[in-house]
């Protein structure tokens, strides 16, 4: 008999040949449709720590499932597999498989904070959603937000020369997230930014004169020039290293923090 | 027209009772069946009570003492009441023994027997050993270890079973036993406290810790002890593939998907049912017994606590599953109303 729901089912766990005769008779296609079993065999009962220890899932473990976090969720509303409750259990529980199959949803998180505001235990959904999206991106399961990939850079160029160059923040931002610049260059907003600030139509009105006096000739060439030295803040020294290495002891003693409590 | 108050029973609801009467100057005959007073926490060897947190021994052994102490209480244990004549102000009760009683009233504090798990064989009780009762787990608590009866070990994940004989048709459990879900989220505290390395978890349907023993047990058990509570009602429990632990097999509702989990040591937070002697109790004393199997009320509203029988009163988990300290109101609720219609009596009989 043909399977009516085959929507409910996870497509890895059905089993379909399309060419199949058994004893003589021919049960092709869905005459032969299995589906496997998709039993729970194991829980991780210390996957909510991990959780835990990234920013927004300190009260993951508070959860008692009431749903009014997805009931209150303005992405609920426009698709009901976003459902925050579902993603928060597995987290208690540690069905991590099951959390990334939705790695391409939790991500959506407007943070609307409707959710944490009706929440009678004082979870923090909004912060769960954060912190999920985060371990995705973490463990690799999802590509770098351009935010992280903006956060990244910008970090970077702090602590090697205690100053951060715009232009070349953005530069590699736009690198590095595959945005051409050329192409914002020619026909995106990148070209109508730089022509609305120097306001060109003073040059196509052919007031060249206007046009020149009001040119930022000193910053282009400032801007240009830091890109190609990449002078670093008067006397840094070491201080990027220090900072750095005291950054990352902040994180080891946080994750000790919530770890501890968690025992 | 007798004067004394004829109680029976003494566990909280009795010791109460007994010591309430006494109190206000009546004299009391408290009739136990079993050879120490102290009711259920005494004889299962429950560990600390809800919500005091007192040893059961200790708590319960102060009212023991107390009606002990009591000049005007006469205790007869080991013995049963087997007849009772008469009626409202004049009872004769004959027990077992062989000696009669007067009586001017009657209080019933019979209470109720734990259910027997082995009528939920597909959950493993008397199958497995490392299948074991709430009520076992109380007396691990109070030998201060918790360990598996196969082989001793310390269990590295527990697994705590809700509504085992109560809220259940099949067996004819149509009532829930009010206490159980409080007394297994506080095992599940008294389990990481002996064990901090075991793993907690409650397989529930609801979750009725009523009153203020929400968060002083449900939530304090989930936030501070990390208990796992899984909304599942289990199918069965057999062994699992490696011979030792046991399979849990059964339907997580929240993720709508099969589970089956191995676990070291599988807990049935056991119901309340009616006292297995209340059909014998009921046709004694001449009361009657409501649909379940329990006592039956009489008049609550105006004649509080009253039986079917005139004169003859009825509390605490004779009348359905109770708390130890809502039985020891009733108790005392008892004292005062066999005490009031007596005095009421005594000017008719003058």
């Amino acid at each position: 008999m043909p399977i009516h729901e085959k929507t409910l089912i996870d497509p890895k766990q059905l089993l379909q040949t399309d060419n199949l005769v058994v004893d003589g008779v021919d049960v092709s296609g869905h005459w032969n449709t299995m589906v496997l079993p998709r039993t729970m065999t194991d829980y991780d009962p210390d996957f909510y720590k991990t959780i835990q220890a990234l920013p927004g899932g300190d009260n993951v473990h508070r959860c008692w499932q009431c749903g009014s976090c997805t009931n209150s969720c303005t992405m609920y509303a426009i698709n009901t597999d976003f459902n925050p409750r579902y993603w928060i259990y597995l987290t208690n529980l540690g069905f991590k498989s099951e959390i990334v199959k939705d790695k391409d949803i939790i991500w959506q998180c407007v943070s609307c904070n409707k959710c944490t505001n009706i929440c009678p235990k004082d979870v923090r959904p909004e912060g769960v959603m954060k912190a999920l999206a985060h371990w995705l991106e973490m463990e690799g399961h999802t590509p770098k937000s351009k935010s992280t990939v903006f956060d990244e850079e910008f970090t970077r160029q702090c602590l090697e020369r205690g100053r951060i160059e715009d232009t070349e923040v953005m530069f590699n931002f736009f690198r590095q997230t595959g945005q051409s610049i050329g192409g914002m260059l020619r026909a995106g907003w990148l070209r109508v930014m730089i022509e609305r600030m120097n306001k060109i139509h003073l040059l196509r009105r052919g007031e060249l004169g206007k046009f020149l006096a009001r040119l930022p000739m000193r910053q282009g060439l400032k801007m240009g020039w830091a890109m190609v030295f990449r002078p670093r803040t008067r006397s840094w020294g070491r201080t990027g290293e220090v900072l750095r290495e005291y950054v990352e002891e902040q994180k080891r003693a946080a994750h000790a923090k919530i770890a501890a409590r968690a025992h | 027209m007798s004067d004394a108050v004829l109680v029976v029973g003494a566990g909280p609801t009795g010791l109460a009772a007994a010591h309430g009467v006494a109190s206000i100057g009546r004299r009391v005959v408290l009739v136990e069946k079993e050879s120490v007073l102290g009711g259920a926490p005494i004889l299962s060897r429950y560990a600390k009570l809800v919500p005091s947190g007192e040893w059961a021994k200790d708590a319960i052994g102060r009212m023991v003492k107390r009606v002990e102490d009591a000049k005007l209480v006469e205790i007869h244990k080991g013995t049963k009441v087997t007849k009772l004549d008469g009626e409202r102000g004049n009872f004769t009760a004959t027990l077992a023994n062989g000696k009669t009683v007067q009586a001017g009233a009657v209080i019933l504090g019979t209470g109720f027997t734990h259910f027997d798990a082995i009528n939920k064989p597909e959950w493993g009780f008397g199958t497995y050993p490392d299948v074991v009762t709430t009520t076992q787990v109380e007396q691990m608590v109070g030998a201060g270890k918790i360990a598996c009866p196969s082989d001793g070990r310390t269990p590295e994940r527990v697994c705590i079973l809700l509504c085992v004989g109560s809220r259940d048709r099949q067996i004819g459990r149509e009532w829930c036993s009010k206490i159980c879900c409080t007394v297994s989220t506080n095992l599940a505290m008294e389990i990481k406290e002996l064990s901090p390395s075991t793993d907690v978890f409650i397989y529930y349907m609801d979750i009725r810790t009523f009153g203020l023993y929400e968060d002083k047990f449900y939530w304090k058990s989930q936030e501070e002890f990390r208990t796992k509570f899984v909304k599942a009602r289990i199918a069965e429990v057999t062994v699992a593939p490696d011979g030792k632990r046991l399979l849990v097999k059964g339907e997580d509702t929240l993720v709508k998907r099969p589970i089956m989990i191995a676990f070291d040591l599988v807990v049935h937070a056991i119901g309340m049912d009616p006292n297995e002697e209340n059909p014998e109790i009921a046709k004694v004393f001449g009361v009657g017994l409501e649909q379940h199997g329990f006592l039956e009320r009489g008049e609550h509203y105006t004649s509080t606590f009253a039986s079917t029988r005139p004169g003859v009163y009825v509390g605490g988990a004779a009348l359905a599953p109770e708390d130890i300290d809502t039985c020891i109101s009733h108790g005392l609720a008892m004292a005062m109303r066999a005490v009031g219609d007596l005095n009421a009596l005594a000017p008719k009989a003058a």
